[in-house]
């Protein structure tokens, strides 16, 4: 690790909303008319791997799958301090679920170069499966650590970091090379700066496809992908909330620990 | 003088008959709810509070208290900064708030039909569903439409947009009789004799109750994106509004920030925004109808910036990051108020001389030792001075801020400019009328409110004093 560490950035191009449309019959998110975006919780990833680099000194290499115009979506990384970009475009990815499109990423990453980390935003919000992160691991044949909160250390060839469970928080320990899906809590993402996108402007987008990869063809695309989807609906939003009784201290004091737990203060 | 009449038990129960009892309130909480607006005035509390719900409830009210000389102050939700609202002779607090209905928004004329109770927000809400925008955005989303008819709010996007008063196409309006009018209408152009409608906008429910508009709207642009730059210098950060303007690039927004503005929104939020180490930023909205053209302005004015002093130029681009840098700018108001008693003088200048301005009101500060955070609408020249005790001993207090007022004031007639840019003068800047304009024109205002309301009860003691 004399020349620091090679981190690559899986992220994902999603439609700019939370309340996304579907065509009822086919079941295919609807785009037209809708902005396209770097996947939120990916923009944690990408600070994250800017962050080590600024830290550890390295690369941040990022890559994503997607149509030509996911093009967009990793130079808004380059923007905020990533080096090089890959895509991996082809029309027989296309119609790809989780595991074709994880399988994908994985040959790509064989295929760029040595790498030390591999991060992942937790999930998408077009998605919302978190799946991609872990089957990735799995194809690489690395460890996978989810719901990351923090890397404390990266030292002699090991990682040292917290998840965030439901009831608690757990330090572990890895060898490198490793996968990690990263949660919204590790850090604030920054914004890209004009001098960023100029340069991003002019970087180079490496592109990737089905023969670049020497890819089984029934494991790539609507070919490699078991899952079907059958039905996609947005799932009603709970309107009714907690009803409590009591004396206007006890409120009071219910009230403030909701606040708390919510963070709202 | 004007002589008031006693709003008589009797009356009280003809109030009743027009609006419901529910609806004539004189309970204490109610008295001071209606007592104050968001200005640092002491409260000035009416004898009843009436809620109508029609046009011709408020005829009805305005009636008897013309018959009877009681006054009448129209309130929206009272979040004015001067005092505008506050029932200086008690009387009738004619609270409009459930007069709320947006009538109609009419996509042909691009109009909007609302009744004065409707809040900024929700109309913005409304127009945003069907791809059409009401520029006028005072920082105060809570506040009332007939509330900015009254002040003349302007706002966020002043600069490329104008303020209320472009955007108010026609009036429905109770005179102080009782008399209802209608100005204007679903009209683009108007060149029939004077504009009453003009007069009525901006006179702070001295002249007449605004019962209905018809509002312009435009369509909204589809792309909007935000620059966040920080500056080595107040100076550079001040110099540069102008500059990206004689630039040809025309943004939607341009506010200037002080360190001290940024860090009090960041402990009030409790976030960070992206750099809070520089001494001033400008937070730049840019907005079009394609990606290219926001993206062709965003990069002239990013680099404007660079040339003038500007560290780098941060790009918000996506709905959310440019909403997280709105609320820190939004929340400044109540941000300053939560840690500080403040006062605040909302002065207008030519663009070009916001730099004096704002280095004229730092000065301010530091020759009296007080906070003075002089920050916002720097592209259309109106800046707010939010002044704030810091650590000057309690008792030097009041004098103090009198004399900070007066200085700020000085400061921007001096450079051409106008006391208030959009919070109007109500109670709190009324008595500095006269310097900025004259006695002449101060006696043809006389003359209109008293052709107007000869009794003196609409929203008496306000804009100026009558002799």
């Amino acid at each position: 690790m004399s020349e620091g560490l090679n981190i690559i950035v899986c992220i994902k191009q999603v439609p700019e909303t939370t309340e996304v449309d579907f065509d009822e019959e086919t079941g295919r998110l609807k785009r037209e008319g809708v902005a396209a975006v770097v996947n939120p919780f990916d923009e944690y990833a990408i600070e994250e791997g800017i962050r080590l680099k600024e830290k550890y000194g390295g690369t941040v290499n990022v890559l994503s799958m997607g149509p030509p115009q996911a093009e967009s979506a990793l130079r808004d990384a380059i923007a905020m301090g990533a080096d090089e970009a890959y895509l991996a475009t082809d029309r027989a990815f296309a119609g790809a679920d989780t595991w074709a499109t994880s399988y994908t990423l994985g040959l790509s990453i064989k295929k760029l170069v040595p790498y030390d980390l591999v991060i992942c935003g937790m999930k998408t919000t077009d998605g919302d499966t978190g799946q991609v992160g872990p089957e990735l691991a799995h194809h690489l044949g690395v460890p996978h650590v989810c719901y990351v909160n923090e890397i404390q250390e990266i030292k002699g060839g090991e990682i040292r970091l917290t998840r965030l469970l439901d009831d608690r928080v757990e330090t572990l320990g890895a060898s490198l090379p490793i996968v990690v899906s990263v949660s919204k809590d590790i850090n604030q993402p920054r914004l890209a700066t004009l001098r960023g996108r100029l340069k991003a402007k002019k970087t180079e987008i490496h592109t990737i496809t089905s023969n670049d990869l020497e890819a089984d063809p029934m494991k790539i695309g609507l070919n490699g992908s078991p899952t079907r989807v059958v039905k996609i609906f947005t799932p009603d939003r709970p309107t009714a909330g907690d009803i409590v009784e009591g004396s206007p201290e006890e409120l009071a004091e219910r009230v403030l620990q909701k606040l708390v737990e919510c963070k709202v203060i | 003088m004007y002589e008031y009449g006693l709003l008589t038990q009797q009356i009280r129960r003809e109030l009743e008959a027009i609006v419901g009892a529910e609806n004539v309130s004189s309970s204490s909480d109610d008295l001071e709810k209606h007592a104050i607006d968001e200005s640092l005035e002491p409260p000035h509390p009416p004898h009843v509070v009436v809620k109508p719900r029609r046009t011709l409830e408020v005829s009805e009210i305005i009636k008897i208290a013309y018959r009877e000389k009681i006054p009448v102050t129209p309130q929206g939700s009272r979040t004015g900064l001067s005092g505008g609202s506050h029932p200086v002779q008690g009387g009738i607090a004619l609270s409009l708030e459930r007069m709320n209905d947006i009538l109609e928004i009419d996509e042909e004329n691009l109009m909007a039909v609302v009744e004065p109770g409707v809040l900024i927000m929700d109309l913005h809400e409304e127009t945003e569903k069907l791809g059409l925008l009401y520029p006028p955005d005072p920082g105060q989303e809570s506040g009332s439409l007939g509330g900015n008819i009254s002040t003349n709010a302007g706002g966020v996007r002043g600069m490329k947009y104008g303020v209320t008063r472009d955007f108010v196409q026609g009036l429905e309006a109770v005179l102080p009789n009782g008399e209802i009018i209608n100005v204007g209408g679903k009209l683009v152009k108007d060149s029939t004799a004077y504009s009453l409608i003009d007069l009525i906008i901006g006179s702070e429910g001295t002249l007449a109750t605004v019962t209905k508009a018809i509002l312009r709207l435009v369509p909204k642009p589809r792309h909007t994106a935000l620059l966040y730059v920080p500056f080595e210098s107040t100076k550079d950060a001040a110099r540069t509004v102008s500059e990206i303007v004689r630039r040809k690039v025309v943004p939607f927004a341009l506010e200037y920030l002080p360190r001290h503005a940024v860090l009090t929104a960041e402990k009030y939020l409790n976030k960070t925004l992206p750099d809070n180490s520089h001494p001033a930023y400008l937070l730049i909205g840019i907005e079009g109808n394609s990606e290219t053209e926001v993206e062709e302005n965003l990069e002239t004015a990013g680099e404007v910036c660079i040339e003038m002093g500007g560290v780098d130029a941060f790009v918000a681009d996506t709905a959310q990051r440019q909403e997280q840098l709105w609320e820190a700018r939004k929340c400044l108001f109540d941000a300053y108020k939560a840690y500080w008693e403040i006062d605040e003088v909302d002065a207008c200048v030519p663009r070009n001389r916001i730099p004096d301005y704002i280095e004229g009101a730092d000065r301010v500060a530091q020759e009296k030792g007080v906070i003075v955070s002089t920050l916002g609408h720097a592209g259309d020249g109106n800046v707010h001075s939010l002044i704030a005790k810091g650590e000057l001993p309690e008792e030097e207090w009041p004098t103090t801020l009198e004399a900070v007022i007066e200085e700020l004031i000085d400061i921007a007639l001096s450079l051409g400019g106008t006391i208030s840019g959009e919070h109007g003068l109500g109670l709190a800047k009324k008595r500095y009328l006269t310097r900025q304009v004259g006695e002449t024109q101060v006696e043809l205002m006389r003359a209109i409110k008293r052709a107007f309301d000869p009794l003196n009860i609409m929203n008496p003691g306000k804009t100026f004093d009558l002799l």
